[in-house]
């Protein structure tokens, strides 16, 4: 099992965004995590991410324990959110070799201009970020997040902020992300999208893993009417 | 690999934003000069002030110039959620700290080359003695200032008024220090060179240690969520 989630709780004050989650992903599966605002969906990233801390539970991932081994856990990990996570003033390849020295790459800038022959963007290598588009951006940050070649990816509503074309140039990168038997961790509220790109398809409804299915044994048809019938449930 | 290359990676980066962007270094600068510029007017202007008032003026010149760096330093790791690709790093926060730390330090110096030749052409009549005995006290006063206010200023940039409340926080933490920078360096402005201030130097030191130890310790939880 390559990613295992067991019993994750958090607790904001006296609220619990999470009461016990429990998730097992094989290596390269694409999970992707529906819900509405509020069901605990970034908050179970922000912990895969080791931003926030669990108030109780275990999570490992590629052998690696979240609270024993952050450090090396981390080294397997790639994040890409809503946010660029890039830095506006240098240019993207100045970005991308910033992050690979970060991870103790031997050849940061080969590393950059690789990745950006990879996302289409070596013409714009020596644009400044904030000389490029949305949809470039948003193709600068997924090479980012490819920059330690991580075995784990999460991925937070990387569709906010994207017109029609410019998401659909994304799910293509998604694909892109999604091999080599990469795992992948998907939140997103466009269940078109997201049904596009999963493996597995999930469902957290306060703070609970509510469903849990292979994308093969799902008709997208019903599972609409499915996630709406148990978001009334709870 | 090597412990502090990621330090050297960080520092490396902000520094290039700096000089691309200039905005702290010319901020401080400029705000530092602006307060030596009325300071003197107040004194009257070429009028002789005795060795400590004149510390005093280079301090207070200093200090509140380099607060306006101390914010950016931390700020622009928020936009557009840089500290989160950070912190999802193998960066550990203690190597963060010591680049923030080391990115503040030199900036303050940066601005310093400028504030220090600047005190003297205004303030220079009647002080005696070589300017060169404040060097140790000009560094350590930046060690304590940077690594306390790297602490302050995460704490701060996770707020909406941060520019208000950094020195709100930091002036009172820093006070000992500011006691003790203005001592030594009214001793070496009234002409007793190195060994007017070096009865300073070692708490001045203790403080570094304290406000680098404490920051390296407490920096995990100010750029951690819950």
């Amino acid at each position: 099992m390559f990613l295992q989630v067991e019993s994750l709780r958090k607790s904001y004050g006296g609220v619990e965004a999470l009461q016990g989650v429990d998730l097992q992903l094989e290596k390269g599966e694409l999970l992707c995590l529906f819900g509405p605002n509020g069901a605990g969906k970034s908050t179970l990233l922000k912990i895969l991410a080791t931003l926030l801390a669990p108030t109780s539970g275990t999570v490992r991932a590629a052998g690696f324990d979240l609270e024993e081994h952050p450090e090396a856990y981390r080294a397997r990990l790639g994040v890409v959110s809503h946010q660029s996570f890039l830095y506006a003033d240098l240019t993207a390849r100045e970005n991308l070799a910033f992050y690979a020295a970060l991870y103790g790459m031997d050849d940061p800038d080969g590393r950059a201009d690789d990745l950006l022959e990879r996302v289409d963007l070596a013409h714009r290598a020596d644009a400044p970020v904030s000389a490029l588009s949305r949809g470039m951006q948003q193709r600068l940050t997924i090479a980012r997040a490819l920059v330690n070649d991580p075995d784990l990816l999460l991925l937070d509503e990387p569709f906010t902020g994207l017109d029609e074309h410019a998401a659909a140039r994304l799910r293509d990168q998604l694909r892109l992300l999604h091999d080599r038997d990469r795992t992948v961790v998907l939140v997103t509220h466009n269940l078109r999208r997201g049904l596009e790109s999963a493996t597995r398809l999930g469902i957290l409804s306060r703070g609970r893993l509510v469903y849990l299915e292979d994308r093969d044994r799902v008709d997208p048809a019903a599972f609409e009417a499915e996630y709406f019938r148990l978001l009334e449930v709870r | 690999m090597n412990a502090l290359r990621p330090v050297w990676v960080v520092f490396a980066k902000d520094v290039r934003i700096e000089l691309r962007r200039r905005e702290s270094l010319a901020s401080m600068a400029f705000f530092g000069a602006l307060v030596l510029v009325i300071l003197s007017l107040a004194v009257g202007g070429g009028r002789r002030v005795a060795p400590e008032t004149g510390a005093g003026i280079l301090w207070v010149a200093v200090l509140f110039a380099s607060v306006l760096g101390l914010g950016r330093v931390f700020a622009r790791e928020k936009e557009d959620g840089c500290v989160s690709a950070l912190l999802v790093s193998p960066l550990s926060p203690g190597a963060l700290f010591a680049a923030k730390a080391l990115v503040n330090f030199a900036l303050m110096a940066a601005a310093e080359v400028v504030l220090v030749p600047l005190f003297y052409v205004l303030f220079g009549r009647g002080l005696a003695g070589n300017p060169l005995p404040l060097l140790p006290v000009i560094v350590l006063v930046n060690g304590g200032f940077s690594a306390a206010g790297t602490l302050l200023s995460a704490v701060a940039a996770g707020t909406r008024r941060n520019e208000v409340l950094l020195p709100i926080l930091l002036y009172p933490l820093l006070l000992p220090v500011i006691v003790l920078a203005v001592r030594a360096t009214g001793g070496v402005l009234a002409g007793g060179g190195l060994a007017a201030a070096a009865e300073h130097l070692s708490t001045l030191a203790a403080f570094c240690v304290i406000y680098a130890a404490a920051g390296a310790l407490l920096f995990p939880f100010a750029v951690r969520e819950g």
